[in-house]
């Protein structure tokens, strides 16, 4: 999630609040404050609520929050008269623009700063790194206007941002960093999207990078913003930077979009729209949700302390407007919870629900509970281990067949270690002894819990015992008394040739059905020498595996 | 000590001690462990203990002190039986008159011994070494014993007091000094003890053919105190070490005394095997749970990104989706649900079902749901009962491992366990959600909680749960929220769905005192065997 670096100084600036105030309120209002230090603090914010990402945003939030200015901000938006044209090549690349103009900034470094991170922030979350939205910011003062959006040939080439050499596009996808990291967004296309001014000057080669000599520097002072993208989200990405920018004493103007005259899709347009949404919620609704009583006047100042405006309707309903920037609210309930923290989570007074059911505890967990019981009274410490784990520890190490099984192996393993589920826990149980070699012996340990077979989960119980005098006979004998605890004295013991045991000191266990035919559910005996010193241990280790 | 204490030391005494304080008062009056060890028929080591036992309690005095003792080395025995190489040289020099050293080398088995013999044949005097036409010729001088200017030569020829000193040893086996030097003078009376010491110093250090070494010899003596405990007549009876069936059956035990022991004493340290402590954490909030009226439910580890995310309306583009946070597994199956339920859901994604809502737009794609994975949350369990489950109500929860695709560090894992649960009935509300958090919280013992807003993509009002701790201020400890319409209204259930899912890691590793993740995975047996079994 966004964590947004607030500086006290700029943001005491923005809200006229006092940091003391801010820190002890800014957890209440969909923030999480990560670490405070003497000049700044790091907060992180929701993914949902881009408008959040910059220390603008965040005072605007806050003083709507803290009842300074709540309510609608509403954002005056000029008449830029600039135009972008957007070519029919181009839509078949990266069809969604909007654009936008901010004038009389004047910016410092910190608010450089904060804009390039909101950019960041947005290609991360909303952009879904870049593929979906992607955002250019330039100074306006080094183009000349219209500007046309297109689609060219790879081989055309500019001064990319950070180099001071022409490179083609082709180049940039090769060579820049950038280029590199976002390649895979144009894999396959024929034409690659880009800006041009009226002089055929570069402004961006959108998701890609934008043009040296568009740089945004403390000497700007009017903006032109650009958000190409494949969906409408291209929108709510142009609104919250704009709002941000006009929180800096900006005048924001309009672009119109439009497509060439004869073009067969067209497009006619002016961005940005700060046309509020409307969604209508009851008051009734509010309280049930909640669980709170609150009257409609009180439903009002609760939205308002969350910057959306409401219009009273007869019969208890709300219009309830949504400004520009806010993006996340799709359902009547997404206000509930604005409502909600409006209110103050603080104030919300948490009451057992009357739901009255009978509880009850898994039955196989019952089973695993019992199971443990008679296990530490053999004797044996539980132990818990990793159900993810590789080929090699539960076949190879084990003297065992892989082909055997139908495994589940994961698609793309975080190690070597970790490829596949286990379908055997005794494997996980030498590896605990491995770990132990330095620990007295006897050692006896166990394990309860799933193995996934053939893609069937199954839940089982694993235990081993080494120590210098470690023997079938031992084996055999807690088999024994496990088999009996579990109502099983009747079981088929019956030679095995599983390889991870000696020869003719390893048994199967078969369950005897009066239906079908007798079901294997176990396995126990000696470890074989080379499995032992597979798992680099030196004492002999006896050990059973069975289905509970 | 003084005459009251008495009765009441003799009653402490075990009848090993009585033996061997009545050894010791018998008319001889000093011993030693060996004498004493005869006498009460006891071994040498545990004659001692009990010696320093009464020493302790002030019955007897132990007096101490060291004694040196001589025995021949190996070399010493066989150069005895051959006779010094010296006397051996001398012998081949007197019967030819004169040798070269070539000569006398080839007399003997090999040329160290040859060198020794010519060293002391010419520093004891009894050879020179004489010059004919250029070549060098050893002669006997006429001396053949080596004793001390203090001892007439005349008397003592053919032996020297070294060669004396090994024939005494050699008599003796093993000798003390004092008798050593007695036996000595006994036959060389002229003799001086500092003739003797250097002697012996040669013997000893030069040559290796005496070894020395010392022996603590002890004097055991009754003191004042044990003559009156003595004098006031004490009874030997055989004390009871081990009780035995036979003891017992036949009643011998009856009047008998038990030997005491020291209830102090360290023993050899045993531990009681035990259920994990983590896994004693995670059952005691199984019953936190079912005491609160919930039923624990179960499902599978491997399941389709249907029912992990789709079902839950995360975006199909959502970053929680990607590769490189969720393990995929290589095969995909047939959404395990209804078409019905399949149909609901995609419509819900695309523009919201019949709901107000906008749902995520653009087009939401099955085979993307069909993708088969290890469950990132045990939610996807919990909506899978809610979907056979629409009618109310419904409380249900489930404690299991849950995987995410996390590079292992020291609080990173990639499989973990999660607590879920949820409730769902008609009339419940977000506050009888907190209600469910603050009392699961206060019952595992942390009684200060906070409630924040939170954020999940399947929730709405969220909130995030924090426990406060002294040591470390607020700490994260768990998601809930009511699941949005979006997610229920595909399913037919009609009424708000109260939902949680807690991590448990966390919360573990706090109370059971680990600062890494992993220790709760990798055993270490010495910290299971030290884990209390009670809290």
């Amino acid at each position: 999630m966004p964590v947004i670096r607030l500086f006290y100084d700029d943001l005491e600036k923005l809200t006229s609040v006092s940091i003391e105030k801010i820190k002890e309120r800014l957890p209440l209002m969909c923030a999480d404050v990560e670490r405070i230090e003497a000049e700044y603090m790091d907060v992180e914010f929701f993914p949902n609520r881009p408008d959040l990402f910059s220390v603008e945003g965040v005072s605007r939030a806050l003083k709507q929050f803290l009842d300074i200015e709540p309510g609608l901000v509403t954002y005056e938006v000029e008449k830029s008269g600039i135009e972008m044209v957007v070519e029919a090549s181009v839509l078949e690349v990266r069809p969604y623009i909007v654009c936008g103009v901010v004038k009389n900034l004047q910016l410092d470094s910190n608010a450089i700063e904060s804009l390039m991170l909101l950019q960041e922030h947005l290609h991360r979350g909303i952009g879904r790194n870049r593929e979906k939205v992607s955002v250019g910011v330039h100074d306006l003062a080094k183009v000349k206007p219209p500007f046309r959006y297109l689609a060219v040939d790879p081989g055309f080439s500019f001064v990319p941002l950070d180099y001071e050499e022409e490179m083609s596009m082709e180049e940039i996808l090769e060579r820049h960093p950038k280029g590199i990291a976002f390649r895979y967004i144009l894999e396959g296309k024929a034409k690659y999207p880009l800006i041009l001014d009226s002089e055929g000057k570069t402004l961006s080669f959108p998701p890609i990078i934008n043009a040296e000599q568009t740089r945004v520097a403390k000497s700007t002072k009017d903006i032109f913003i650009e958000v190409t993208g494949l969906n409408e989200n291209v929108s709510s990405a142009l609104n919250v930077i704009a709002c941000a920018l006009a929180e800096r004493s900006g005048q924001i103007q309009s672009v119109v979009l439009r497509s060439l005259p004869g073009d067969r899709k067209e497009v006619e347009k002016e961005t940005p729209c700060f046309e509020p949404g409307t969604m209508e919620i009851s008051v009734k609704e509010v309280n049930s949700l909640i669980g709170i009583e609150l009257s409609a006047e009180e439903c009002k100042k609760c939205c308002e302390r969350m910057g959306l405006v409401v219009e009273a309707k007869p019969e208890g309903t709300m219009a309830v407007k949504i400004p520009a920037y806010r993006y996340d609210i799709l359902h009547p309930w997404d206000i509930i919870e604005d409502i909600a923290i409006g209110y103050g989570y603080d104030r919300i007074k948490p009451e057992i629900p009357g739901t009255m059911v009978i509880g009850e505890v898994h039955q196989i967990e019952e089973k695993k509970r019992a199971v443990r019981e008679v296990m530490t009274g053999l004797g044996y410490f539980e132990v818990l281990t990793f159900t993810l784990t590789s080929e090699r520890k539960q076949f190879e190490l084990m003297k065992r067949n892989l082909k055997k099984f139908d495994v589940v192996k994961v698609a793309s393993p975080i190690s070597t270690e970790h490829t596949m589920l286990r379908c055997s826990m005794l494997p996980n149980l030498l590896e605990i002894l491995s770990l132990n070699k330095h620990r007295d012996l006897p050692q006896r340990i166990f394990e309860v819990g799933p193995v996934v077979l053939n893609y069937k989960e199954k839940c089982r119980l694993a235990a081993v015992s080494t120590h210098a005098n470690a023997n079938f006979a031992e084996v055999k004998s807690v088999m024994d008394a496990v088999l009996k605890e579990m109502g099983l004295e009747d079981a088929e013991v019956v030679e095995s040739e599983d390889g991870a045991f000696l020869e003719g000191r390893r048994a199967d266990i078969f369950k005897k059905s009066l239906t079908k035919n007798a079901t294997h559910i176990g396995v126990f005996g000696e470890l074989h020498p080379e499995v032992i010193l597979n798992f680099g241990l030196s004492y002999p280790v006896v050990g059973f595996e069975v289905d509970i | 000590m003084g005459g009251t204490n008495t009765k009441a030391t003799a009653d402490e005494l075990t009848a090993t001690e009585k033996r061997v304080l009545l050894a010791l008062g018998e008319e001889r009056g000093e011993w030693n462990q060996k004498t004493l060890s005869e006498k009460t028929d006891i071994n040498e080591d545990a004659v001692m203990q009990t010696a320093f036992m009464l020493a302790q309690k002030g019955l007897c005095e132990i007096n101490e002190w060291e004694k040196n003792y001589y025995r021949l080395t190996a070399e010493g025995v066989v150069y005895y039986a051959q006779r010094l190489p010296e006397r051996r040289g001398l012998d081949l020099l007197i019967d030819r008159e004169e040798a070269t050293f070539e000569e006398l080398k080839n007399a003997f088995p090999d040329e160290a011994e040859a060198n020794i013999s010519t060293n002391w044949l010419l520093r004891k005097g009894w050879a020179r070494i004489e010059e004919k036409e250029g070549e060098k010729f050893l002669t006997p001088t006429g001396n053949t014993s080596w004793i001390p200017p203090e001892v007439p030569k005349d008397r003592y020829s053919r032996v020297g007091v070294d060669e004396e000193i090994l024939r005494i040893a050699r008599d003796a086996g093993d000798i003390e000094e004092n008798i050593l030097l007695s036996r000595l003078k006994e036959r060389i009376p002229e003799i001086k003890d500092r003739s003797i010491k250097s002697f012996l110093g040669d013997l000893v250090g030069k040559r290796d053919l005496l070894e020395r070494y010392t022996i603590v010899e002890r004097r055991i003596s009754i003191t004042g105190v044990g003559k009156e405990i003595l004098s006031q007549g004490i009874s030997v009876e055989e004390e009871i070490a081990q009780l035995t069936p036979e003891l017992i059956r036949t009643g011998s035990w009856k009047g008998r005394k038990f030997k005491r022991y020291d209830v102090n004493l360290s023993s050899k340290e045993t531990f009681a095997a035990k259920i994990h402590p983590y896994q004693r954490i995670l059952d005691r909030m199984r019953r936190i749970f079912t005491e609160m009226g919930f039923t624990e439910i179960k499902g599978e580890l491997v399941q389709s990104a249907f029912w992990n995310f789709d079902a839950l309306f995360v975006p199909q583009d959502h970053p929680a989706r990607d590769m490189q946070d969720t393990f995929y597994l290589a095969t995909r199956k047939r959404i395990e649900a209804s078409e019905e339920l399949i149909k609901n859901v995609k419509q819900m994604h695309e523009h919201g079902g019949s709901l107000n809502s906008t749902g995520w737009g653009g087009e939401w794609r099955k085979e993307l749901g069909e993708e088969l994975l290890l469950r990132t949350h045990t939610t996807a369990i919990t909506l899978g009962y809610l979907a056979s489950h629409s009618e109310p109500p419904v409380k249900v929860f489930c404690i299991d491992r849950v995987y995410r695709r996390e590079t292992i560090d020291a609080t990173h894992i990639p499989e973990f366990d999660q607590l879920e649960g949820i409730v769902m009935d008609r009339g419940v509300t977000f506050s009888n959600l907190l209600g469910c958090l603050l009392t699961f919280y206060k019952k595992m013992g942390f009684p200060s909680i906070r409630f924040r807003p939170g954020y999940f993509p399947y929730t709405e009002p969220s909130v995030e749960v924090e426990v406060y701790m002294p040591a470390r201020g607020w700490i994260e400890l768990g998601g809930a929220g009511v699941f949005r319409e979006e997610v229920t209204n595909p399913m037919g259930v009609k009424y708000p769905v109260l939902a949680w899912g807690l991590g448990i890691g966390r919360l573990a590793m706090i109370s059971l005192g680990l600062t890494d993740i992993r220790d709760l995975y990798h055993s270490d047996m010495d910290w299971l065997r030290n884990a209390r079994g009670f809290r």
